[in-house]
């Protein structure tokens, strides 16, 4: 190769013809470089901290979360992988061969010594985040408890004579407006039971936390086997055989007439809306002196008063004829 | 093929024909039968009688027989012949000074059957006006008198 090749060569290469201006650096590296100090561990969701990064010197996609099932430590694939020494390598060929801003450069690498202390804090977050779980749980069992408790108390209550049952509140939610249909005997409360014991309030008036209830049925066994249904067995409705059927099963559906007046509605509704007399009443009984609407040829003024000049006319006519 | 035309007698006929003849162009020809100008036009109206059926019913009346309609229609000379259309009347400017009926016979069938077209056509368009095909040299021509006078 000549020395002009050689100089044309150095020249018109990708790397001096277009500097890398605008390679800045990268948002994700930043906040990596963030993460990296504050170390953050969180829950882990797989559509969130599944995703991946693409590291433009070694050419290859990286995950950037690091990830154990159930938590995620944000940004770790990614600093893991600026810590290689593959990763160092190719990122100084790529800022030798593309020219790139050196300053850049640091952002896209990491030390050992850094990623090592990194570690030891993502190790505490971890510990961290662990406690305040289990923290957390402990409260939740605790309010459960409390319910609980409270509930057994208000069912307690609820045995006492009504004076007492004004005293409930706070738990307008609970089974005083909740029936179930219990048998006779079911007076006792069960305390395992987590839904509503079956317990029947026999309230006269209904009144409870101002709320006033229609009584609809009798909850007794009693009274059920009268009427039977479908769970118990009954004929349905439509096989039933009623005394004064009609003599002949009438047809079902429209006779002939209806269908052709059918018809005949059809081919209406597909006229235009706005034709002329669209709106005019065909089957109307009129009296003798009526009308239609004529425009007549003397009359001044509008179409409907031509009727009523007309009369007028032939009134005035009929007297003068009279006389 | 020629038809003979229904014929109307009375104002109660003419009021149930205006007021049953429904989505088609109402013809009403004013006349007497034995009248010259009216055969002819007769004749006109029966032979495309047919041919009209989906868009005009045609009926003949006597002027005689009707006088209260031959005073509400200003009918002076005959055959006059006046469009309804869903008992309502259609007018129609032919280039002569009545617009509100058709006065003496037409030239030819075809001038007959054009100016029903054109009569459904605007009703159907919601049009109680319409613009008449007929050469206006074809278009008898009269005076108007008042009958005031």
């Amino acid at each position: 190769m000549s020395q002009h090749d050689k100089e044309l060569k150095e020249k018109f290469t990708k790397a001096t013809m277009f500097p890398l201006k605008v390679f800045a650096v990268n948002p994700q590296v930043e906040d990596a470089q963030q993460f990296l100090k504050e170390v953050k561990v969180e829950k882990y969701d797989f559509t969130e901290h599944e995703q991946n990064f693409w590291c433009y010197c070694c050419k290859m996609e990286v995950k950037k979360h690091i990830t154990n099932e159930s938590l995620a430590v944000l940004y770790g694939g990614l600093l893991e992988h600026f810590v290689s020494s593959e990763h160092l390598k190719q990122t100084n060929t790529f800022w030798w061969e593309n020219k790139a801003d050196i300053k850049l450069k640091d952002k896209f690498l990491l030390s050992g010594d850094a990623y090592e202390k990194f570690k030891v804090a993502v190790a505490k977050a971890v510990e961290n985040y662990e406690e305040k779980e289990d923290e957390y749980i402990k409260q939740e069992a605790e309010y459960i408890r409390e319910v609980e408790r409270r509930r057994q108390e208000v069912v307690q209550a609820g045995f006492e004579p009504q004076a007492e049952q004004n005293s409930v509140d706070g738990f307008p939610v609970f089974a005083v407006d909740r029936y179930e249909s219990p048998g006779v005997g079911a007076y006792s409360t069960e305390d395992t039971e987590p839904g509503p014991s079956g317990v029947h309030f026999h309230q006269p008036n209904n009144m409870t936390n101002g709320q006033t209830l229609t009584f609809v049925g009798e909850q007794f066994q009693l009274s059920e086997p009268e009427t039977r249904n479908i769970h118990t067995g009954a004929t349905p409705p439509w096989l039933i055989v009623e005394d004064d059927p009609d003599t002949t099963p009438k047809p079902i559906g429209p006779s002939y007439e209806e269908f052709i007046q059918q018809k005949e509605k059809e081919k209406l509704k597909k006229l235009p809306p706005n034709r002329v007399g669209a709106n005019f009443n065909h089957t109307s009984e009129t009296d003798d002196s009526w009308l239609p609407s004529f425009g007549r040829v003397w009359n001044d003024g509008r179409r409907w008063q031509s009727r009523h000049q007309f009369r007028l006319e032939e009134g005035k006519k009929r007297k003068r004829d009279k006389r | 093929m020629s038809f003979f035309l229904p014929k109307l007698q009375t104002k109660r006929e003419v009021d149930q024909v205006i007021k049953t003849v429904a989505e088609r162009v109402l013809v009403l020809r004013f006349g007497r039968d034995q009248d010259a100008v009216c055969l002819q036009l007769d004749e006109i109206l029966s032979k495309t009688a047919h041919d009209l059926s989906k868009m005009a019913a045609i009926y003949l009346v006597d002027v005689d027989s009707v006088p209260i309609y031959t005073r509400y229609f200003d009918i002076s000379y005959i055959p006059s012949t006046v469009f309804f259309f869903n008992g309502q009347h259609m007018k129609v400017d032919y280039g002569s000074p009545d617009h509100t009926k058709f006065i003496g016979c037409f030239k030819t069938k075809q001038d007959f059957i054009d100016l029903i077209e054109v009569i459904f056509r605007g009703a159907m368009r919601g049009k109680l006006i319409v613009h008449s095909p007929i050469d206006p040299r074809n278009i008898p021509k009269y005076d108007l008198l008042y009958h005031g006078i």
